[in-house]
């Protein structure tokens, strides 16, 4: 055939352009540091089946799910007619016919053209005229130059079989097109001419889309799927190491992140699905998760510069407003990983001195001190003096339970009265417990998040020294933070501990018959989760089983479970100050407490939570009308007088 | 250049002080020591005079808790650390050290010796004084900035309501640091821990040379309050109490 030595010049100029828009990108991944994600495949492809399969995480956003899943099913089906297109003229003789390439095969190109059409027109109708604010700052022009190509694509695909059957060929099996080819027939155009015009648009537009796709954000069509293959399969809550090649602890230059890090940047589908979540955003800080990785992405794309990436392409304050709460992780529909990068990153401020004041002192006291206030470590078990029995010292007698109690829990006035109820409903279900007294040290959760690595390891060996010196059979946290760190963290030591969350523990105790309960009388009560307890380490059920058993009615708010919103204090923010913070996190989340318009109490399960909520209530000046309670402060032993709970009118 | 730091390690303010059998110390056995902030300020002016024309810092440490203080020395850029051996549980006296660290001072042949302005045991900010007048070198204290031009110094000091005063004097000198020219930075864990190999130097004590001239005979802790009254969060039950407490002191007619 005459047009196939054009189409194969087309076609390989074509393949060459889209190679040499590659090639940074691909320089980039092969020079990066090795990074270890190939164990565990068959746990991998299953991952993938079900993130692009079920279109899973896609889905929590119906619209854009529905749509985005019509667009991928069209494009598969219409990748036969590609096939079609290009084959029969590059392979002449080559035809999808003899295995229904005029018939079924036929029939599905024509309704899925249509079907595509339908997605792309629920896509222009959600990107321009609903706007959600998720795609603030995703690049528009590249949206919309997607858009036309593939309107060009399936339009020119669906007239090229019109002026087909307009020139006589058989179309029972493609009824749009045969519609379609009475239209071209009443505007006057030879079959002929039309069939070549419009096969000459068809190829040359998928041939343009191909070129084009290296620096669009639908290279995500390639990468989504080996980017959700080479995830993180380590728990959620372990924070990478530093690599033993590194000669310095962080990151300060794009070339240091290996190759799932970059592949990462290149991955992202600018969707703004993290920018929706981010805590950090939402109180106006500059830091929104979609924007790190896109800016890395174009500074990787621009090639070796001279803005630095640390204080330069990602600017300190941005790294410094992460909460490292994991909801951008958490509904990434490409398993990017936002954390590491900041903690990485951090990481090199750390070393490089580079701390705002507030985090300084945190980190000199912690270093001084183990705890971030401050305080003496023999202050740390003073809450036990005015409890009415001794807590046995873990250190010297065997116990059943080690309570690692946690600076905040330990240390402030504010969350003792709480740690005390905790001791004593551990008392009355007959816990044989102990606690580390001044050998306790901050669990350095926080510490490590705020890239403080040697500070950490520092804490956690000593932590894990007295620890093994115990005798005891479980360790129990008050503090989610905590528990992460020990549960999860400390692994990189090879410590291998079991670790319960204090309501995880009293849910058994009950469960187990141990710890008998005041019922109230219904009231409702919303319950937030930690995002350590919660996203992190899965702990969802034990509190909202333990309100169940105190005679409350829950009523969850909006973003609950894996869609909770951090309070703000997490990953060191609780040791920064508020500047640029437009609406603190905390008081965001009471609003979304008090819209639900008929709950009492909000209910915690962390120390730093009862800290930052009634900070939050008090500042909103809704005292009168939302009450911050610990979960502990719900459960009243029978044994017990009943406690007076505040009254507030709802 | 060579210039010797004196860090003092003092009591923690944070903790419960309490007073020793005598009455005239503090029981510092279960004590924290931190060291004194205006030392730190000395430290980190010394590291930025190293770093802005070099010099060879050496710091020497007294008091508990000196070990883990030089290390951080060490890790914020002193070029050597010492130790001085002092008497135990017992409270820094200016009087007593300043010997040893002017005798230290020439085995170092040290051009310039730094130290804080004060600490919480030496509120007469006497350390830099007596190392001067033992050494016979010339002393400013109350420094907020040092500049070395070779062997010309000046260096600045704050007067109060922002008037500041510049010196010039040459070394060999003893300087009192009130504020280094920048906050002392931070060291992170990794840098500590890579310190912590560096080795620490041991000095032993020059006997003072200089008679007492007056005795502590009664320390008094502060006395713990217990009148104040929270009046909660409640704008107008706070306005209500408030209203009420002014009355019964007689200030405000209810
Ligand atoms: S971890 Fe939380 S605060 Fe940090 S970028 Fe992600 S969503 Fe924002
Ligand atoms: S990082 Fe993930 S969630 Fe965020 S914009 Fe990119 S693809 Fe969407």
């Amino acid at each position: 055939m005459a047009s196939t030595l054009p189409l194969w010049i087309l076609v390989i100029t074509a393949l060459a352009l889209t190679a040499w828009r590659s090639r940074r990108y691909a320089a980039a991944l092969a020079n990066a540091p090795a990074a270890a994600r190939f164990n565990r495949p068959m746990l991998r492809l299953q991952g993938v089946m079900v993130a692009i399969g079920m279109h899973r995480k896609m889905l929590r956003k119906p619209l854009s799910g529905v749509l985005h899943a019509i667009i991928f099913i069209s494009f598969f089906v219409l990748f036969t007619a590609t096939i079609d297109a290009f084959g029969s003229r590059l392979f002449p003789g080559f035809s999808l016919a003899p295995v229904g390439g005029e018939t079924w095969i036929a029939a599905l190109q024509d309704v899925f053209s249509v079907l595509m059409l339908t997605g792309v027109g629920l896509a222009l109708y959600q990107r321009y005229v609903l706007r959600p604010a998720r795609f603030d700052g995703s690049s528009g022009s590249d949206a919309a130059i997607i858009y036309v190509l593939i309107v060009l694509i399936v339009a020119s695909l669906l007239l090229e079989a019109a002026a087909r059957i307009a020139g006589g060929t058989d179309g029972s099996w493609r009824p749009v097109a045969s519609v379609l080819a009475g239209l071209l027939d009443r505007a006057g155009m030879s079959a002929h001419a039309g069939e070549e015009l419009f096969y000459w648009v068809h190829v040359g537009a998928i041939l343009a889309f191909l070129v084009y796709i290296p620096g669009s954000k639908h290279r995500h069509m390639f990468l989504a799927a080996p980017n959700i293959y080479f995830r993180n399969l380590e728990p959620r809550g372990l924070v990478p190491a530093v690599p033993e090649a590194r000669e310095v602890p962080g990151i300060d230059s794009l070339g240091q992140f290996d190759w799932k890090q970059q592949l990462d940047l290149l991955s992202c589908t600018e969707c703004g699905r993290c920018q929706a979540v981010c805590p950090a955003y939402a109180a106006g800080l500059p830091l929104s998760p979609k924007l790190l990785i896109t800016d890395m992405r174009d500074a990787l794309a621009a090639g070796p510069s001279a803005a630095p990436l640390v204080g330069g392409v990602i600017s300190e304050e941005t790294l410094w407003a992460c909460t490292t709460c994991r909801a951008c992780m958490e509904v990434c529909p490409v398993e990017i990983e936002h954390l590491p990068k900041i903690i990485d990153m951090r990481r090199h401020l750390v070393d490089e001195g580079l701390v705002s004041p507030g985090l300084q002192e945190a980190l000199s006291n912690l270093t001084r001190l183990g705890n971030s206030m401050g305080k003496p470590s023999k202050m740390r078990s003073r809450w036990t003096k005015e409890l009415g029995f001794p807590v046995k010292d873990a250190r010297e007698q065997p116990v059943d339970v080690l309570w690692f109690v946690g600076d905040y829990a330990s240390y402030d006035p504010r969350v003792q009265e709480i740690t005390r109820r905790v001791a004593e409903l551990l008392t009355a279900a007959g816990v044989d417990f102990g606690i580390l007294f001044d050998a306790e040290r901050n669990s350095g959760n926080d510490v490590r998040r705020a890239g403080e690595e040697g500070l950490f390891e520092t804490l956690a060996q000593s932590n894990i020294d007295e620890i093994n010196a115990c005798r005891f059979n479980r360790i129990m946290t008050t503090d989610p933070h905590s528990l992460n760190a020990l549960k999860n963290d400390y692994r990189h030591f090879g410590a291998a501990f079991e670790v319960l969350h204090y309501t995880a523990l009293l849910a058994e105790l009950i469960t187990a018959g141990k710890l008998d309960l005041h019922v109230a009388d219904g009231a409702r009560v919303t319950y937030h989760d930690p995002c350590y307890l919660g996203r992190y380490n899965g702990g969802f059920d034990a509190p909202r089983a333990l309100i169940r058993a105190a005679g409350y009615t829950l009523h969850d708010m909006p973003r609950c479970r894996e869609n909770s919103f951090c309070c703000g204090a997490g990953g060191g923010r609780i040791w920064q100050g508020d500047d640029g913070v437009t609406e603190r996190p905390s008081e965001n989340r009471i609003r979304e407490a008090l819209s639900l318009g008929d709950v009492a109490y909000f209910v915690v399960a962390c120390p730093k939570d009862k800290v930052m909520y009634t900070a939050a209530i008090d500042a909103l000046g809704v005292a009168e009308t939302l009450k911050v309670v610990d979960i502990a402060e719900l459960l009243v032993p029978r044994t017990s007088r009943a406690i007076e709970m505040p009254t507030v009118e709802t | 250049m060579n210039i010797l730091v004196v860090l003092r390690m003092i009591p923690d303010s944070a903790g419960e002080l309490q007073l020793a059998e005598d009455g005239r110390s503090i029981d510092r056995e279960w004590l924290d020591f931190q060291l004194n902030d205006f030392d730190d300020h000395a430290l980190e002016e010394a590291i930025l005079l190293k770093e802005a024309g070099g010099a060879k810092v050496t710091a020497v440490a007294v008091g508990e808790g000196a070990n883990r203080v030089l290390q951080m020395a060490a890790a914020r850029g002193a070029d050597e650390v010492v130790a001085l051996q002092c008497e135990e549980d017992a409270m820094i006296s200016s009087r007593e050290i300043a010997a040893s660290i002017a005798a230290m001072a020439r085995a170092k042949s040290a051009d310039l010796v730094l130290c804080g302005v004060q600490s919480s045991e030496d509120v007469f900010g006497q350390l830099a004084p007596y190392v001067g007048a033992l050494l016979d070198w010339p002393h400013v204290s109350g420094a907020n900035r040092i500049v070395a031009n070779g062997a010309v110094l000046r260096v600045t000091q704050e007067r109060g309501a922002g008037v500041a005063v510049t010196y010039e004097l040459a070394a060999p000198a003893v300087l009192g640091v009130q504020t280094a020219s920048k906050a002392p930075r931070y060291v992170s864990g990794s840098k500590l821990r890579e310190a912590s190999k560096t080795p620490i130097g041991r000095a032993t004590p020059e006997p003072s040379g200089l008679e007492r001239a007056a005795d502590i005979i009664t320390l008094r802790l502060p006395v713990q309050g217990g009148s104040g009254e929270n009046l909660g969060g409640n704008a107008e039950t706070v306005a209500d109490r408030l209203v009420s407490i002014l009355a019964a002191k007689g200030m405000a007619r209810n």
